[in-house]
């Protein structure tokens, strides 16, 4: 493995890891919005 | 306190910050990592390895200051028992978890090239994976009660408690002979060349960002959570 | 008044003794962990050697700088000597393996090992430690250059 490559795995580490966090965070958050405002509604 | 904690005051605030720091976060970090990619120069010694650097660093950096939130939205629920201080301790806790575990995969691929091993148990690396783990505690603590409140309390104590860890993991390069090298940038000055620098400080700041983005969907997830629960219980009550 | 007070008192009292418990347990750290110095240590560096009273064949890690000029191959192209120094001491290191990228004379080096009767550390693997400074190959050029000239300026004085 050429250093390049180590700093490839690494960046797609990051992307993914960081990636997903956000990713995940995002998608509870407009799960949990929209049921809030459907309730609200009924 | 109270008036300024206030979950609907924190969500006027919220919802248009959300868009704002994910965006601005994103362009930020984009620009920082390209600049640290394609312009930056390698280093006379590490060669291309060096720029692990650019996201390395600032998930140190932000698994650090998270933990640091955690503590203290920690102390915030046990001395005024406030309900966004527990929202806060669980919207931080598995974003903090993921910077930290970003931290440590890209240091340990740093490491391989570098060093010339994936991992040694010196007094950072030990430091910073015990970081993770209390991470992970304080998640699992959370869950471990049915009562929400009850989870908070056993997680802001053990927040606090690993607390003394940051300064293990700050002044273990100087405590103890480690494998990883001393701090680079000190009140006295940084000696990284400003070459890398400035796109260091650049990555950082949008991974600040990104990560407060994160933080406040997660808050924001917390708080709609609690309503619809109470709510449903609210009628449940009023149909029996 | 007397209400408000009363209600106010068991929260004063909670960020009193937490806090107070928080600052303690981060007070008795800061005391506790330098003091651990040698048992949470990654490797020992050669003016630590002769205080640790190490005995030949105890599998030990060491640590410290490659002496500038001291790098030597054997005949046999496979095994190398050097010395690592802590600018105190020095202990000549015996080393049959691959050599990581970084390693080279005046840089940080971890060798895992052991001490031989004869003072020879001999190494099973080495490790190269980098040190906190990063700067592009035409700066430590020209650091290096104006070291060189400074040397060059001063001996003759001296």
């Amino acid at each position: 493995m050429t250093q390049t490559d180590y700093v490839i795995a690494a960046y797609v580490v990051a992307a993914v890891g960081i990636g997903s966090a956000v990713l995940w965070a995002y998608l509870t958050m407009r799960r949990a919005e929209r049921a809030a405002q459907r309730l609200r509604e009924r | 306190m109270h008036r300024f904690a206030n979950p609907a005051r924190f969500l006027r605030i919220a919802r248009p910050a959300t868009p704002l720091t994910f965006w601005t976060g994103l362009a930020i970090v984009a620009t920082g990592l390209a600049w640290g990619v394609f312009l930056a120069p390698g280093d006379y010694l590490q060669g291309e390895s060096v720029r692990m650097l650019y996201v390395h660093v600032p998930t140190a950096w932000l698994s650090l200051s998270a933990y640091l939130g955690l503590g203290i939205a920690g102390f915030s629920v046990l001395v005024w028992k406030h309900p966004l201080a527990e929202v806060v301790l669980a919207a931080l806790a598995p974003i903090g978890a993921a910077f930290a575990a970003v931290c440590l995969i890209t240091g340990s691929i740093w490491g391989r090239p570098t060093w010339g091993t994936w991992w040694v148990w010196d007094g950072r690396l030990t430091s910073m994976l015990v970081l993770l783990f209390l991470y992970l505690g304080v998640i699992a603590l959370m869950r471990a009660y049915d009562e929400p409140s009850q989870g908070a309390r056993m997680g802001s104590v053990l927040a606090l408690l690993g607390l003394v860890n940051l300064p293990i993991i700050k002044f273990s390069v100087e405590w103890w002979n480690t494998l990883h090298q001393p701090a680079s940038i000190t009140l006295s000055g940084s000696s990284i060349d400003s070459a890398m620098l400035w796109p260091l400080l650049t990555s950082a700041v949008g991974f600040a960002l990104l990560m407060a983005s994160a933080v406040l969907m997660r808050m924001r997830a917390l708080i709609a959570e609690r309503k619809v629960a109470a709510r449903t219980a609210r009628m449940a009550m009023a149909a029996a | 008044m007397t209400a408000a007070q009363t209600r106010m008192k068991p929260k004063t009292q909670r960020l009193i003794m937490i806090g107070a418990a928080v600052a303690a347990l981060i007070v008795a750290a800061l005391l506790a962990m330098p003091a651990l110095r040698q048992g949470a240590a990654y490797f020992y560096a050669p003016a630590d050697l002769a205080a640790a009273e190490i005995t030949p064949g105890q599998a030990i890690r060491l640590g410290g700088l490659v002496e500038e000029g001291s790098v030597a191959r054997l005949p046999d192209g496979i095994t190398m000597t050097f010395r690592v120094t802590d600018r105190l001491e020095s202990v000549p290191v015996r080393y049959a393996g691959l050599v990581p990228d970084l390693f080279r004379e005046g840089q940080g080096v971890i060798a895992d090992g052991r001490m031989q009767p004869d003072g020879v550390f001999l190494a099973d693997t080495l490790l190269a430690k980098h040190d906190e400074n990063y700067m592009p190959p035409e700066v430590a050029e020209a650091v290096e250059r104006a070291e060189a000239e400074a040397k060059a300026r001063s001996a003759p004085a001296g």
